[in-house]
């Protein structure tokens, strides 16, 4: 803990940044924090209840963080792919950020529940990590950490989905469906989110409906789900942050497992790159063309 | 208001068979903001565009629907008569009631329902149509011609005749192409290097032909008036401006067992060589591959080996350590005339061909390709003309022609008609009963084409006269017996197996498109048919424009032609490009792509998906007018106007223009409402 906060302060006592965004304990667990004055830093945590992704607010448009000053970012190796996604998007620049990296075993579900890592609490996101160690970062950090608890993954539930008759499927999804309320907190808490208008937004044409009921719902998660299709680095903060429970990661895995088999593609932390869906290449795949 | 009057063409029958063109006329006309329908046999004619620019002028229209066939095939035909009734050209749209509706419905009132949706949809859509301004961008009154074929040399003087340069790549150290090689061509049997030779020479002496022989094209940038291409022009190991090509080097070169390519492997050359004596320019090109220098620098010897070829020159001209160079040309259209490869019948085949296994060319000697009888009957072939067996040098008394090899036989993958065969077949025969008069020729066909100016009677004049035996009827095998070629066929008129002793066995062999057409073909967003050939934008109306503005095709590269043909769609390529060129700004059509700067989050997914590189970054500013970001800016003379960016972007902030979401969502609002 003292490397990480002895970091931080070396780095706001030398200027290189202005701000430095972390974790903080807080009533009900830990939450993200701001520190700008050196003095602050030993607020800073990291354990297994570091579940945000920070890269959250790497977004230029979140202008009362931008105010602050260039940023140093606490991050865990899959956090790294979401700033891989913003810096390969465009959207922010190499320079404008220091990556303070953690070897991360593993976090919770829940910031504010047990810190304890078990088959129950592990966050689902961390089976099958390949980023434990955060290449993309300025600065590695911590001890090497022993391997998350294997529960089950992702993909076995997706698995179930698929198993179904489409008749059964539909009807899942749209019992979940019916209960979003359009908050866009998925869309807030998402860190690939960045568009100033959100097509959700627009109104001349009106593609989605905008109350929330079943079929605007349903058109705004698959629009929302298309748009991360290729680029979606799996963190789970779209899940985490529904006030109403709709698995969201499920339609996510299940478009990563799609750009997986047709174009032999997973998100990576490596900036360099880009997403197949976003690319176009003399010899794309074109055997769907009729 | 929207004031909008809908069309309906008959098309003669092809609409009107199908679909009840007065009632889809008579229900639109009661359709919100029709206030003009009408219905006429053929709308495209004379008196049905006056029909509608009457409609225009008296109804005051602010749009207009035609309903008929493709927009590929009359949409500038509607909108040029619009734009003379004073309308813009960019509010009248195609509702096309013939592909989508007549020719794949039968009669009924669904076919009708279905016509209506259709006229109704594109209604909607035009009632959100906006006028839009064509736009002009400048032209490099330059072309570059690919290929130094007989269609290449011909687009390149017509060009340069007419005014404008021409800049010619070859891929080969010669230009000349496949023409060079043959002996006699039909139908008038007039010596092939005769006639070509000159213009092989005037292409190089032309005041505004720049000539890049033994290179290739690298890559294409740009777009219609303004492509940059970089042309690759492979090391020769010769200083072009230092060699007269007195060709004592050649002389002087230790390996001289190399296969020549120009005499299709009948004939050998020096490891450094002029293809032919004729060739243009004639200056040698050092083989690298079989030079016994290189391939000892290559298997890491410190000391070359020879350098027979450098002692020989006496301008100092040869230099081993060239280099490729690259060179930028500017240039505002193109002509692609790559020509084509001959099918090679041997077992091994590129990708979907099967070879001809039971006719074991490649182990007998004497079974061998059209081409190489061209350079066995060529006056400045391997034998000075004489027609002999490659095995022992005998002539010989009996030939066995086989037609259509690679080529109509979908089982060996190819099933389009080589065209040629037919005709060089008959050629051969009349050129060996020319030289063997005791000789016994004889074909197997399965048909004979031979529509062509004078192409008939010269089939004719083989049979009759030169008394070539034709039949018809495929062989099943051949093998070698003895000296000679037994060739085991069927005569399927006399119903009857046909067996012959042959000397010599000729086998006919397909056009093929060159390999390295698919990859030119993306290079320049040119599109290809299924086995290779480039293809028109249109096959009927538009034959020598292909789907990319500015880059024309010519020859044998599109599919197989023969000389005659090749000439005249290089000709009719060059006065495409020299129309192109007449006036000093091109017109485009407006429907192009832009960026709405302002929701624009400059994540440049479009410009990593445009295939055109049609996207531009620039500087967001702010209020003191510093650089705070960047966004995407459409280059219109670039666009093509796929839309590939706009389903991409994120933000939705990219628009088609004449595409936009408000046309798109009106017309999908407009079927689901119906």
């Amino acid at each position: 803990m003292s490397e990480l906060q002895d970091l931080a302060r070396k780095l706001l006592e030398e200027g290189t940044v202005q701000v430095v965004i972390g974790w903080e304990a807080g009533r009900r667990g830990l939450r993200p924090v701001t520190i700008t004055d050196p003095s602050d830093v030993e607020k800073l945590v990291f354990d297994t209840r570091s579940v945000h992704n920070l890269a959250t607010y790497l977004d230029p448009r979140r202008t009362q963080v931008r105010k602050l000053g260039k940023p140093a970012i606490v991050v865990k190796g899959c956090d790294t792919k979401a700033v891989a996604a913003l810096l390969r998007e465009a959207q922010i620049e190499r320079d404008e950020v220091v990556l303070i990296g953690v070897r991360c075993g593993g976090v919770v579900k829940d910031p504010a529940g047990d810190a304890t890592l078990t088959l129950e609490t592990v966050a689902p996101r961390c089976a099958g990590c390949d980023v434990r160690e955060p290449h993309l970062a300025d600065f590695i950090i911590g001890e090497e950490q022993p391997e998350p608890p294997q529960v089950t993954s992702i993909d076995e539930r997706v698995a179930e989905l698929d198993a179904m008759t489409p008749d059964e499927r539909f009807e899942f999804w749209a019992s979940q469906m019916e209960k979003c309320v359009r908050c866009y907190a998925c869309r807030q808490a998402c860190p690939l989110c960045v568009c100033d208008q959100c097509v959700a937004d627009k109104t001349v044409p009106q593609w989605i409906e905008r109350s929330p009921h079943a079929r605007g719902n349903l058109s705004w998660h698959m629009t929302r789900a298309l748009h991360l299709a290729g680029r979606c680095v799996g963190c789970g903060e779209c899940e985490r942050a529904c006030p109403v429970g709709i698995p969201i990661t499920l339609i996510n895995r299940k478009l990563q497992q799609i750009v997986a088999e047709s174009f032999d593609f997973e998100v990576s932390d490596d900036p360099a790159t880009a997403s197949p869906i976003g690319t176009f290449r003399d010899d794309d795949r074109e055997d769907f063309i009729l | 208001m929207a004031r909008i009057g809908v069309f309906v063409c008959h098309c003669g029958e092809n609409i009107s068979r199908t679909v009840d063109c007065a009632k889809v006329s008579a229900t639109l006309k009661d359709h919100p903001g029709v206030v003009v329908s009408q219905d006429y046999k053929y709308m495209c004619s004379d008196p049905g565009q006056t029909l509608i620019k009457q409609a225009i002028e008296e109804h005051d229209l602010t749009g207009v629907v035609v309903a008929a066939c493709s927009p590929h095939m009359h949409e500038k035909t509607f909108r040029r008569a619009a734009s003379q009734a004073g309308l813009n050209p960019f509010v009248v749209e195609m509702a096309n009631i013939r592909e989508q509706c007549s020719w794949v419905h039968e009669a009924g009132p669904e076919t009708d329902a279905k016509a209506i949706e259709i006229v109704g949809t594109i209604v909607e859509k035009v009632k959100n149509n906006v006028p839009l301004e064509t736009i002009h961008i400048p032209v490099t009154k330059r072309a570059l011609v690919i290929g130094g074929g007989i269609a290449g040399i011909q687009a390149a003087l017509d060009i340069a005749d007419g005014g404008a340069e021409v800049v010619l790549v070859e891929k080969e150290p010669s230009i000349g192409g496949h023409m060079s090689q043959l002996s006699e061509t039909f139908p008038t049997l007039d010596c092939s290097q005769c006639i070509l030779t000159p213009r092989m020479v005037e292409v190089y002496q032309h005041p505004r032909i720049t000539l890049h022989s033994y290179s290739e094209v690298e890559s294409v940038e740009g777009y219609i008036g303004n492509f940059h291409v970089t042309v690759r022009k492979k090391a020769r190991s010769v200083d072009e401006d230092l060699c007269t090509g007195c060709g004592d080097c050649q002389a002087a070169c230790p390996s001289r067992k190399i296969p020549s390519e120009f005499d299709a492997g009948l004939g050998m050359r020096s490891a450094i060589y002029v293809p032919f004596p004729q060739a243009v320019p004639n200056i040698p090109v050092l083989d690298r591959e079989n030079c016994t220098l290189f391939k000892g620098r290559a298997k890491g010897r410190e000391k070359d080996l020879c350098g027979k070829c450098k002692e020989s020159c006496l301008r100092s001209a040869i230099d081993y350590e060239q280099e490729d160079t690259l060179i930028d040309e500017k240039v505002g259209a193109i002509v692609i005339a790559t020509g084509f490869k001959l099918y090679s019948v041997g077992r091994e085949q590129p990708e979907g061909l099967k070879g001809y296994a039971e006719y074991n060319y490649g182990e007998i000697p004497d079974v061998i390709s059209g081409l190489q009888f061209e350079r066995l009957a060529s006056a400045s072939g391997p034998t000075g003309g004489q027609i002999v067996r490659p095995s022992d040098g005998k002539v010989p008394k009996k030939i066995v022609f086989l037609q259509c090899i690679g080529s109509r036989d979908p089982e060996k993958g190819i099933s389009y008609c080589s065209k040629i065969c037919c005709m060089y077949a008959a050629k051969h025969t009349m050129l060996y009963r020319h030289k063997v008069h005791d000789g016994e020729a004889t074909v197997f066909y399965m048909d004979i084409r031979s529509a062509g100016k004078g192409y008939e009677e010269f089939v004719r004049r083989a049979i009759e006269e030169d008394g070539a035996n034709y039949i018809r009827g495929r062989v099943s095998r051949m093998y070698r017996d003895g000296e000679t070629v037994k060739v085991v066929g069927y005569d399927t008129l006399a119903g009857e197996t046909a067996i012959f002793d042959a000397d010599m066995v000729v086998l006919c062999t397909a056009m093929r498109p060159h390999k390295g057409n698919k990859n030119l073909g993306r290079k320049l967003s040119v599109t290809y048919d299924q086995y290779g050939f480039i293809s028109s934008a249109h096959p009927k109306l538009r034959p020598v424009e292909t789907t990319t503005a500015g880059v024309f095709v010519a020859g044998a590269c599109m599919s197989p032609s023969d000389i005659p043909d090749s000439i005249a769609s290089a000709s009719a390529a060059a006065s495409k490009v020299l129309g192109m060129f007449s006036g000093d700004e091109l017109e485009r059509e407006p429907t192009v792509a832009v960026v709405n700067e302002r929701t624009c989050i400059g994540c440049f997914n479009c410009e990593r998906v445009c295939p055109y590189g049609a996207i531009e970054h620039i500087d967001v500013c702010n209020r003191e007018n510093e650089v705070c970001g960047h966004v995407a800016r459409v280059l219109p003379g670039v666009c093509q106007g796929c839309g590939t960016c706009v389903a991409t972007c994120p933000s939705k902030s990219v628009e088609l223009q004449g595409f936009t979401d408000e046309q798109i969502f009106a017309e999908i609002n407009a079927l689901l409402t119906w």
